[in-house]
């Protein structure tokens, strides 16, 4: 049995239950969280942890506020930071213990090592603008609204972190 | 093509997919799908919250307004003075159907004069209020006339007129009028013929209590003149008991005097009913119909409504304003606290 979406009319092209949601966008929400992480095993821990959340969540969801692939997101990024603030407070903790390796796992098949070297190098917040523009290909209203910043704060960050990789990617070949 | 859209291409080409495994598990995740419908509050976003709200917020306060305004004759102000007065007289009369606390009641044009039978048996204050349309200033000036010669011709006398009218203009005229309070009745009548009814209004007050009290008192006082002068009387006295007696003798005996002017003083009012009489040319009078009187109470009641509202606003607004800025601090040291965690990873 499924949950009709309210006002489903508005934007006739949005799927009209979780299950079709999901269908659909699993693979932005997981690539989203891939980049938001750096780390593929733990993008799909919490991409389950997301569509857990999007189920108790989804008789709220309201098509004419955004998107389905919006919505998700948002979910996605809540989650994310959230385990971004236990693992700092994990963290914290074990270094006070023992400072910790730093392992820089590789993020992503088919990538250039250079590519993957200057995205290793941007922060969370960098990689996420990435994401939501070029590989979720949002617009600046959609992905303003994921990340709770206006539409030109968007294409600031974006910009910035494209010349950053650009940057580091020539940096990386002349080296 | 430019290094960032060749870059942009190279990103997009390389685009995670989720694994099947992760697939098969959403899948069963969201396959538990409840099969229920969102509730009414979880369907109620704050946008429609305000436009359902704030038209039901202002139809009820309207009709609150309203059913008040029509079901209680009598503005606030008439029923703060008839409170005000001890001993009104409660008046069992229905048949004007707008009656306030059986103290102070506005009668509908026909049967007037019913609603304000005084009892024989005890001393009532009268005060009648009628207001009257006529045609133009000619039967103004007939009835202004007419009304005099009523009063006079029940027993009663004219204790004020005012007139103001322009030849062949508009015109009103304002007469108190004093009549036996044992005519009253037979006065209404006649001087509700003399136009066209607009308002009337009625106020009975007991005053036999009064009078009651004011003999009882000078009874007393009596008593005690007869037993200051019994006491000067004694032979024995020295002269300054003598003159002492003499000095409460006399303040004794202005008091007795005093009580038997108010009673006096009160038993004459209760004797003749005052009766108001406005005249009028025109549509609209001063003194308010029913109707009109219902549309002010509305009009009243509607910015009381107001002045509470702006009240609750003056009185909540800075803990609103306090509230919206612990709000906005808790919401700004958030996003720097995930802009600072973002930086991090």
């Amino acid at each position: 049995m499924t949950i009709p979406v309210r006002n489903a009319h508005v934007r006739a092209a949005e799927p009209v239950t979780l299950a079709a949601a999901a269908e659909r966008h699993l693979d932005d929400v997981y690539g989203y969280l891939v980049y938001l992480t750096r780390d593929p095993g733990l993008a799909e821990d919490l991409t389950a942890e997301t569509f857990e959340k999007a189920l108790r969540l989804w008789p709220r969801f309201d098509a004419r506020r955004g998107s389905a692939r919006t919505w998700l997101c948002q979910i996605a990024r809540t989650i994310a930071l959230d385990w971004f603030r236990a693992e700092e407070r994990r963290r914290r903790r074990e270094e006070r213990a023992a400072p910790p390796e730093h392992v820089d796992a590789p993020l992503l098949e088919g990538l250039s090592p250079a590519l993957e070297a200057a995205l290793a190098s941007l922060s969370a917040g960098e990689r996420e603008v990435v994401a939501l523009r070029v590989l979720l290909d949002l617009d600046g209203e959609e992905a303003a609204r994921v990340l709770g910043v206006s539409p030109s704060a968007v294409s600031t960050r974006l910009s910035r972190a494209l010349g950053k990789l650009e940057e580091r990617m020539d940096a990386h070949v002349a080296v | 093509m430019s290094p960032s859209e060749a870059l942009q291409q190279e990103l997009r080409a390389a685009r995670p997919a989720a694994p099947a495994e992760l697939r098969e598990r959403v899948r069963l995740v969201v396959a538990e799908e409840p099969a229920r419908r969102p509730s009414f509050v979880q369907r109620l976003s704050p946008r429609r919250f305000l436009l359902v709200a704030a038209p039901a917020t202002l139809v009820v306060a309207v009709a609150a307004a309203g059913v008040i305004g029509l079901t209680r004759p009598g503005s606030p102000d008439e029923i703060a003075v008839s409170d005000a007065e001890p001993g009104v007289a409660q008046s069992e009369s229905d048949s004007a159907g707008s009656l306030e606390s059986g103290r102070e009641f506005t009668t509908p044009p026909a049967g007037g004069a019913d609603a304000i039978a005084p009892d024989p048996g005890r001393l009532q204050r009268i005060d009648a209020e009628l207001s009257l349309r006529v045609e133009d200033v000619e039967e103004l000036s007939g009835a202004t006339q007419e009304a005099m010669r009523i009063a006079r011709s029940l027993g009663g006398h004219v204790a004020s007129v005012s007139y103001d009218a322009t030849p062949g203009g508009a015109g009103s005229a304002q007469l108190a009028l004093r009549v036996p309070t044992a005519r009253v009745q037979n006065a209404i009548v006649q001087l509700s013929a003399l136009g066209t009814i607009l308002g009337q209004r009625f106020g009975i007050q007991d005053l036999q209590g009064t009078v009651d009290e004011l003999a009882r008192q000078i009874t007393e006082a009596e008593q005690r003149v007869l037993q200051l002068q019994r006491q000067l009387d004694a032979p024995n006295l020295t002269d300054d008991e003598r003159a002492s007696l003499r000095i409460q003798l006399d303040e004794a005996r202005r008091v007795l005097a005093e009580l038997r002017r108010q009673r006096d003083g009160t038993r004459a009012e209760a004797r003749f009913a005052t009766i108001s009489l406005g005249l009028t040319t025109e549509e609209v009078t001063s003194t308010p119909g029913t109707e009109d009187g219902a549309l002010d109470r509305i009009v009243d009641i509607l910015l009381w409504e107001g002045l509470a509202v702006l009240f609750a606003l003056v009185v909540v607004g800075p803990f609103l304003l306090l509230g919206l800025l612990v709000w906005l601090t808790l919401r700004l040291r958030r996003r720097r606290a995930e802009t600072r965690l973002l930086e991090q990873n």
